[in-house]
Parts: structure tokens; sequence; C-alpha cells
């Protein structure tokens, strides 16, 4: 049973992590709407530094409105941003009222 | 070691100069000599390596979407699960998941990795130097209409743009959509009408 | 609202200004082909000495002067060599004396006429 399903919306958490992530920077602190998700796999914070004995984390692919992400831009509004995040970098969404 | 590279407000890629290029040799090659000599590998694995590695290419990306175009069946496959669809072709993957995303009338995909240079490498081979480049990385997501109308496309603006940013384990093609009369071309035909640049999702037409 | 959403690594580019991209069209070289051989042969099911996700780790951590000097094959080779140094893989040591014996070898093909 997996934390979220598709169509839940989450907050990308601003995790200060140290070393390596893949969580970019743009996207942090953001909401979005999950897509699907993409099963389990290694966690590339623990494999950077030779832990390759798991646990394996669940991914999403999570999709955010372009204009929310960048609001001093002029976007369209229909456009998104797919971008898979790891199931520790995600929480619940508090708010409800930017729907991609 | 010196190399070429240009500052200012152009970022341009970095490019090893013959200096550059030699000197990287030697170190590859140096690296090499002493893995061998510590029996990690041998020189026959690095050959062998280096053919698999030049093997995939644009011919086997094309060859995958005209069997989508033509094949309705074989398209929701590939679209339910892209690498088992691929491997279907004997066309070997070794990325963990591919997820190919169709091109509609009303939307219109791009495909970038902002935090280094993800990519299909099995199917495809090696991405273009411009999608390694931090101007493509860096406005790819923010701007990408703009970085698309410096490709020559010009997308309406109320078609739905989508990016999807490969930052983890999945890799993305994009199905473009098949030109008006699919229907009647040979496959080779349309396998020579494919651009990598529509897998990227940097060209839209297929014509 | 944006918190301090931690550190961005200098790689971690998304967004950030840019000016044209550089349609350049690069040939894919044989040393940078053995690079990514080794690297993949290194990270295999019957090896896994060094990951991908090692090398990335390694060109995250050179520094921004170092990652913005070198071409990218330039800094997974750069990158790779460092992982396995400091798993004591190898030592710089023996790498130097290698890459030593290699540059003159280099020189003395040069100087034959």
């Amino acid at each position: 049973m997996t934390r979220f399903a598709v169509g839940d919306r989450v907050q990308v958490l601003a995790l200060r992590k140290e070393g390596h992530v893949r969580i970019p920077y743009y996207v942090r602190n953001h909401a979005g709407c999950v897509t699907e998700y993409c099963g389990t796999y290694l966690n590339p914070e623990d494999l950077a530094v030779g832990k390759t004995s798991g646990p394996a984390v669940d991914l999403y692919r999570v999709a955010f409105v372009q204009r929310l992400l960048w609001p001093d831009d002029v976007i369209p509004a229909q456009d998104t941003l797919v971008i898979e995040i790891y199931d520790h970098w995600l929480t619940p969404a508090q708010d409800t009222d930017h729907a991609p | 070691m010196p190399h070429d590279h240009e500052h200012g407000e152009h970022e341009a890629l970095i490019i090893e100069d013959e200096a550059g290029n030699i000197d990287a040799q030697i170190v590859v090659d140096a690296l090499q000599q002493v893995l061998i000599a510590k029996g990690l590998l041998t020189a026959h694995e690095v050959t062998a390596a280096i053919a698999k590695l030049e093997s995939p290419g644009l011919h086997l990306g094309a060859k995958i979407i005209a069997k989508a175009w033509t094949d309705p069946e074989y398209k929701e496959r590939l679209l339910a699960d892209g690498r088992a669809a691929v491997q279907e072709l004997d066309i070997p993957v070794t990325e963990a998941r591919i997820i190919v995303v169709e091109n509609t009338a009303q939307v219109h995909n791009l495909i970038t990795c902002t935090l280094c240079s993800c990519y299909p490498r099995s199917i495809l081979g090696q991405p273009p130097s411009w999608y390694i480049s931090k101007a493509y990385r860096a406005r790819s997501v923010r701007e990408p209409r703009r970085v698309l109308e410096e490709f020559g496309l010009d997308l309406p603006h109320d078609m739905k743009l989508v990016v999807h940013d490969s930052n983890a384990d999945m890799r993305y093609l994009v199905l473009p959509e098949p030109p008006l009369d699919f229907e009647i071309r040979a496959a080779s035909d349309l396998e020579a009408m494919i651009s990598r640049d529509h897998l990227i999702g940097v060209a839209r037409d297929v014509a | 609202m944006q918190d301090d959403k931690g550190s961005k690594g200098y790689h971690d580019v998304g967004g950030d200004p840019a000016g044209e991209i550089p349609k350049v069209e690069l040939p894919w070289l044989h040393w940078e082909k053995q690079v990514e051989a080794i690297r993949g042969l290194l990270g295999d099911g019957t090896r896994r000495i060094v990951s991908l996700d090692e090398v990335r780790r390694g060109f995250e951590s050179f520094g921004i002067d170092k990652y913005n000097s070198l071409s990218f094959y330039r800094r997974r080779l750069e990158a790779m060599t460092d992982i396995l140094i400091e798993k004591g893989i190898v030592t710089q040591a023996e790498l130097d004396s290698a890459i030593k014996a290699g540059t003159t070898r280099w020189s003395d093909l040069d100087e034959t006429p």
C-alpha cells in the first residue's frame, strides 16, 4: 500500500539534505498532483555513498502547474512540468487552491 | 591543460582542444591499465563494451515510433510499459523503465534532465551536445516555449506543453504525431522521417 | 511562500538564467566512449565497484570552478577517478605513474619522423 495514489495533491519538502540528492531546487516547497506511481527504487542518496542494501523507496511522478513554479513569468495556464519525486520528499499538500 | 571555452552572456559548451583530448586519452588509458593490472577488468571487455555503446542510435528510436504508428495495439503496449514494448523489438534496454509520452493535437511533450544528462542511451545512444548544455538544462524547465522557438518550433498558445525532467529512474521518449499520410507509407519511409529532435521534443511535425 | 530550501548544488541549474543554447553537434571521441565503457563495467552486476550515483556525487563535489572548466566526459572521468581513489581501489600514485608512462609514449610517438 503506497502512501500516495494517482490524483493526490502533494507538496515537495525542502529537506536540507547534504550530499547527492535528485530533487531539484526549483521544485522544492511546491505543490503538485501525483500522475503516476513508478514503483520502488534504491535511494540515490544512499547509492551515492555506496550504501546498496536499501531499503528501496517509492517513486512517484508529480505534475506541477508551470505558472505556479515560475510566478514572475508569463506562461500559459495549461502548461505543466512533470518530475519524479521519492516518497520521503513528499507530504500531503495543505492548500487546495492550486489545481494542475 | 588548456582547452577552449567561451565566457560571456552565451555560455558555450566546454569543448576539449587537441591537447585536452590527448591528455584525456592518456589519463583514461592509464586508468584502464591500472584497473587491468588489478584484475578488475580486461581490455577485451572494454572493447566489447565500447562496441555495445556504439550500437544504439536514432535508427532504433525511429523503428519504435514507426511501429507504434502502424500497429495500434503495439502503441498501447508501448504507452503502458515502454521498456517491455521496446524489448519486443529485440532492442536491449538497460534503463529501469522507459516512459513514452504521446504528442496529440492538444499536447506537446519536451524531455530534459536539469541535473545532469539523463537520456534513454541504451535506445538512442548518446544525447546531442546541446541537451547536456547548461543553457538547455536551465531554460527547458522555465521557458520551454522560448527554447522551442530557438529550435524553430512555435507552439500555439492554447496547446498544452508538458515538460518532463528525467531526474530519477525513468527515461523518456516522445511519440510524435504521425504524418498525415502515414497509412500509405512504408515503414522504412516513416523511419527515415523521424529525427532525434522529434524524440526529445524540440521538433513536432513529422513530414 | 519560499522557506529556506536547503543548499543548491552548482549542477542544479533548472530555472537559472542562461543564454542561447549552443546547437553544436560534437563527435563522440574514443576516449569518451572508453570512459563510459569503463564506468559501465565497474558498475555492472559482477563488480559493483562504482555506481552512476557515486559518479554523480563525484562531480557534484568538485567545486564550481572545476565543474565549470571541464567538458562533460572529462567530468565523468575525473569523478570516477576521485571515487576510485576515495574507495581505495586505486591510488593517486599508481595513476600518476601510469599517466607518466603514457605521456612518455605519446612524446616518443611525436618525435618519430
